[in-house]
């Protein structure tokens, strides 16, 4: 479960002062699929980045699993994100010198798996993201969306409670962006881990279980019910 | 190995195999450079300190020279002391000699260089003058009116050709007037030229210490004795040796007679040696410290990457540091392969200095001091550039 209360992220000097976080208390049941949505500028990204541990608010407390995160030192932050979170990034953000299996084992090498057990559990992974056959190729030979699927495989190689997708589908067409969002969704009923989300786009609304609307750095409404689905793309 | 060294020799490999091949070669090539740079030119100064020693034994010295006691000129009842010597253990041969000053003239052209009167069959035991004699004879026991000169002494016709005053290009089979020191001047036929590469004997004259001795009226004397040992390196222990004998007279050691000498050679080659190791290890470190630093910035992004999906700090610091350790391990090898190369060669074919040919001696220490010195400015410089762009915070890397 994520708890956070009265999260402020406020960047600037002197006069000149941006309230990116503006006070927003959120909290995130365990196995939801939230979509965090809202226009360039609302506070979505920041959000994230601090539920992801990659940075910290400028003041508000922040808890996961039950951990207060806000105590930990940056080894401690360092090894709760190896451990506990999966980050997939808007561009893939994959080692170019790395195959998509490489990709995916280096953080549970980090973990201490043996060569033996990384390949295992990599190979069971690619199987669910669809790439096995494509395990010894590099980036650089792979489509966007391939890419894509490498990262959320390499975000679940060490089987996190949590993943954070920061607009995953942002460099995809809509066909590969619908295959991912189906492959997000499906790994979050199937395998039960808590997924947030980053979007701007409408049509991929009607994929969360629940959709956090942000503006101005607050949280303007948190229930995708109340705002009914909007028109997908053409 | 331990994990964390583990992950980061797993990157570090995958980056070296895969990243760019044309960009490694030529920094392995420069380190390379460095390596070689780094001991070649010590390994020359070490070659022409062995020709020195060799020749200041060879030529001027032995290993030991007995000199007269204080407030004494000569060595007194020479011959005695010579035999004693001679049967002291460790001993192979002793030479008595006189050195005088001298006016030689021939045709007009005068010099005063330095004259040694010698015993020629105790002093071919001891020395070996008589190997480089390129024109003539050496001198004979039974010599009175020949004497033999060094080639810097002879000189040339063409006066712009010498390098000291000279005889103007005198040959052998011509006569040269001497005049010593007491003011009695003889003819003396020129027996043999030396050239032995060795200034000190190519400048000078020889004729034998009993002509020396009927001019000055003197006998059973000398200005020292040259002992020659039976290993070269030990003569400390051969001059206690030699006073437990009962030799009361001074004794040196060849390297204290020769110290200032090869201290100032070596003192200067030294100075030009620091100079150019620390450019080399200069060089090194931008070289190293560029590419690694040029490779973190190309991967600022990745390197934030890495660190938001748990990889921590140390990994990525530690994999560039194996990265500069690969390539000071090539380099070093391939320095190594190139440094034979050129020693070997070099051995071949000496580099010919005034003194004579130097080949290149290469020490185990200097080697050792050069992969020290590469092994250090490898970290230094493959930890620093890491450190500063991994300690950028992670959003500010991934943002780029």
């Amino acid at each position: 479960m994520i708890k956070g209360r009265d999260l402020f992220k406020i960047y600037g000097k002197g006069t000149v002062e941006v309230r990116a976080l503006d006070g927003v208390s959120v909290q995130i049941d365990r196995g939801e699929f939230i979509g965090v949505m809202g226009a360039s500028g609302s506070g979505k990204s920041t959000l994230l980045h601090l539920l992801g541990l990659l940075d910290r608010p400028t003041s508000g407390s922040l808890s996961i699993d039950g951990v207060d995160v806000g105590r930990l030192d940056e080894r401690g932050r360092t090894l709760f994100r190896l451990q506990r979170l999966g980050y997939v990034f808007q561009d893939y953000a994959l080692v170019p010198e790395l195959t998509a299996e490489e990709n995916v084992y280096l953080p549970s090498m980090v973990r201490g798996m043996t060569s033996r057990e990384c390949s295992r559990v990599c190979g069971e992974i690619l199987t669910l993201v669809g790439l096995r056959d494509r395990r010894h190729h590099f980036p650089g030979e792979m489509s966007g969306g391939e890419q894509q699927r490498v990262a959320i495989a390499r975000a679940l190689v060490n089987k996190p409670s949590i993943i954070l997708a920061d607009e995953p589908c942002a460099n995809l067409d809509t066909q590969n962006s619908r295959n991912i969002l189906e492959l997000i969704k499906r790994l979050n009923k199937e395998l039960g881990q808590t997924i947030v989300m980053v979007s701007h786009e409408g049509w991929h609304k009607k994929y969360f279980d629940r959709i956090i609307y942000m503006s101005d750095g607050k949280i303007l409404t948190d229930d995708h019910q109340e705002n009914g689905p909007l028109p997908e793309p053409a | 190995m331990l994990d964390e060294e583990k992950v980061a020799f797993f990157l570090a490999s995958r980056l070296i195999a895969r990243g760019n091949k044309g960009t490694l070669a030529l920094t392995i090539m420069i380190i390379a450079m460095v390596f070689v740079n780094l001991i070649f030119l010590p390994s020359i100064i070490s070659g022409v300190v062995v020709l020195f020693n060799q020749q200041t034994i060879d030529y001027s010295y032995g290993n030991l020279v007995i000199e007269p006691r204080s407030n004494q000129i000569y060595i007194e009842n020479v011959d005695q002391l010579q035999q004693k010597i001679t049967r002291i253990p460790g001993v192979v041969a002793s030479s008595p000699r006189y050195t005088a000053g001298a006016t030689i003239v021939h045709k007009g052209k005068s010099t005063t260089p330095l004259l040694y009167a010698i015993n020629p069959e105790d002093e071919k035991q001891v020395l070996k003058i008589y190997t480089k004699i390129i024109s003539g004879d050496y001198l004979s026991p039974g010599d009175t009116d020949q004497i033999v000169i060094g080639y810097q002494l002879a000189g040339n016709k063409d006066e712009k050709a010498d390098r000291i005053p000279s005889l103007g290009g005198v040959d052998v089979g011509q006569t040269v007037d001497v005049t010593f020191s007491n003011g009695v001047t003889r003819q003396y036929r020129i027996k043999g030229i030396i050239n032995s590469n060795s200034f000190s004997v190519d400048s000078n004259a020889y004729i034998t210490k009993k002509e020396l001795e009927s001019v000055l009226g003197i006998s059973n004397r000398a200005r020292q004795i040259l002992v020659r040992t039976q290993t070269t390196g030990n003569e400390e222990a051969m001059r206690t040796t030699l006073m437990t004998y009962g030799v009361q007279e001074k004794i040196w050691t060849w390297q204290e007679k020769s110290a200032d000498f090869l201290a100032s050679i070596v003192g200067s080659f030294d100075i030009i040696n620091l100079i150019g190791n620390i450019v080399s290890l200069i060089i090194a470190v931008v070289v190293i410290f560029i590419v690694i630093f040029i490779n973190t910035v190309y991967r600022r992004k990745q390197i934030g990457i890495l660190k938001a999906i748990g990889i921590d700090r140390s990994i990525i610091i530690k994999s560039y540091i194996f990265q500069a350790l690969f390539i000071f391990f090539c380099g070093t090898l391939a320095g190594g392969v190139l440094l034979l190369l050129v020693l070997q060669y070099l051995t071949a074919s000496p580099l010919v200095f005034p003194g004579g040919p130097v080949a290149p001696v290469l020490d185990t220490f200097l080697v050792l001091r050069a992969i020290a010195s590469l092994l250090a400015v490898s970290l230094i410089a493959g930890y620093v550039p890491s450190w500063l762009t991994t300690n950028e915070d992670i959003l500010s890397a991934i943002r780029g």
